[in-house]
């Protein structure tokens, strides 16, 4: 029970911080509402903890409901770093053509 | 039929100057593709005799290899060479690898490192036992490209073909692309055997998983 109520405590901190780089215009809408669901979901997700023990019970994982909610996140991080690295490869795609476009400038 | 060499070079200062003058006798124009080196090759092509593009940084092999094929279409070419700057490839060889060009029987022409030349005993053991065997059994499986040299920088192409080949990659992964791109087009290739003399070992086992990764990433950004 504690753990749960400093893991809301923690993410009351972020959507506070959210809220705050909103209001300051920091942040996009798109980010903004992205971050929103993200920490939203995380505080559904603690506050239903024993029901998400009871779910992944029936499913037949042999974990608690907070170890394989790691799982998932850990293979979310894992795609968000490939997203990332397509990203990196389109950037340098379009630097390279930029440099090219200037090497042959004149010429 | 003009024909232009294209070579891309980066930090090749001390060898520059060298291959420009081999290879300048034996082509309309040499292009050097100055590929953001922090040395003086630039300006030592310039003085050579050498068209110098510049590249204000470093975007690789593949990406200079495509500015000068541009720059050469755009110049009227007939014929363009891809070279080395490192003075590893023989200029001598030039006039086998345009010859198919020249009389019509292929579109591009890769050199050979592994056709029967005997200056290529020379290449490192790893290499030619593991490297080069394991690239080519990756091109037959993945490509059906049967090509004795999956990896050789020495090729020619017509402007035809240059301005069919399309290739995306800016590192050493351009190879295999070339080769896949001259097959998805139909192009007619063909291989002649070149000399190579050995100064460094080149591609390392490291150097051939990036290339195999940067054309899987290629997949998904395509």
């Amino acid at each position: 029970m504690l753990q749960q109520i400093t893991a809301l405590i923690i993410i009351a901190f972020f959507l506070a911080k959210l809220y705050w780089q909103k209001q300051k215009n920091q942040i996009g809408i798109n980010e903004f509402v992205f971050w929103l669901i993200f920490w939203l979901l995380a505080a559904l997700l603690i506050i239903g903890l024993k029901f998400i023990d009871r779910l992944v019970a029936y499913l037949g994982f042999s974990g608690t409901g907070i170890e394989v909610l790691l799982y998932l996140s850990v293979a979310a991080l894992f795609y968000f770093v490939f997203r990332l690295r397509l990203k990196l490869e389109k950037i340098e795609k379009d630097i390279s053509k930029l440099v090219k476009s200037l090497a042959l400038k004149d010429k | 039929m003009k024909i232009f060499c294209v070579i891309p070079a980066y930090n090749e200062a001390e060898n520059i100057v060298k291959v420009i003058e081999q290879v300048k006798p034996l082509v309309n124009e040499v292009v050097v593709v100055d590929d953001g080196s922090t040395d003086q090759t630039g300006a030592l092509a310039e003085q050579a005799g050498a068209k110098v593009l510049r590249h204000i940084i470093n975007c690789g092999q593949g990406a200079a290899l495509r500015t000068g094929n541009e720059y050469s279409l755009i110049n009227g070419a007939g014929i363009i060479v891809h070279f080395d700057a490192d003075g590893q490839f023989s200029s001598r060889d030039i006039r086998q690898v345009i010859a198919p060009i020249i009389n019509g029987s292929a579109q591009v022409v890769y050199g050979s490192r592994f056709l029967n030349k005997p200056g290529n005993l020379e290449m490192p053991f790893l290499k030619k036992r593991l490297l080069m065997p394991l690239a080519r059994m990756a091109n037959r499986v993945f490509y059906k490209i049967n090509l004795t040299d999956p990896q050789s920088g020495f090729r020619a192409m017509s402007a035809f073909a240059a301005k069919k080949v399309c290739w995306g990659q800016d590192r050493m992964a351009h190879c295999s692309e070339i080769m896949i791109e001259v097959k998805k087009n139909n192009l007619s290739a063909a291989e002649v055997p070149i000399t190579v003399i050995y100064r460094r070992f080149g591609q390392s086992f490291s150097g051939g998983l990036k290339i195999i990764r940067d054309l899987l990433l290629a997949k998904f950004i395509n």
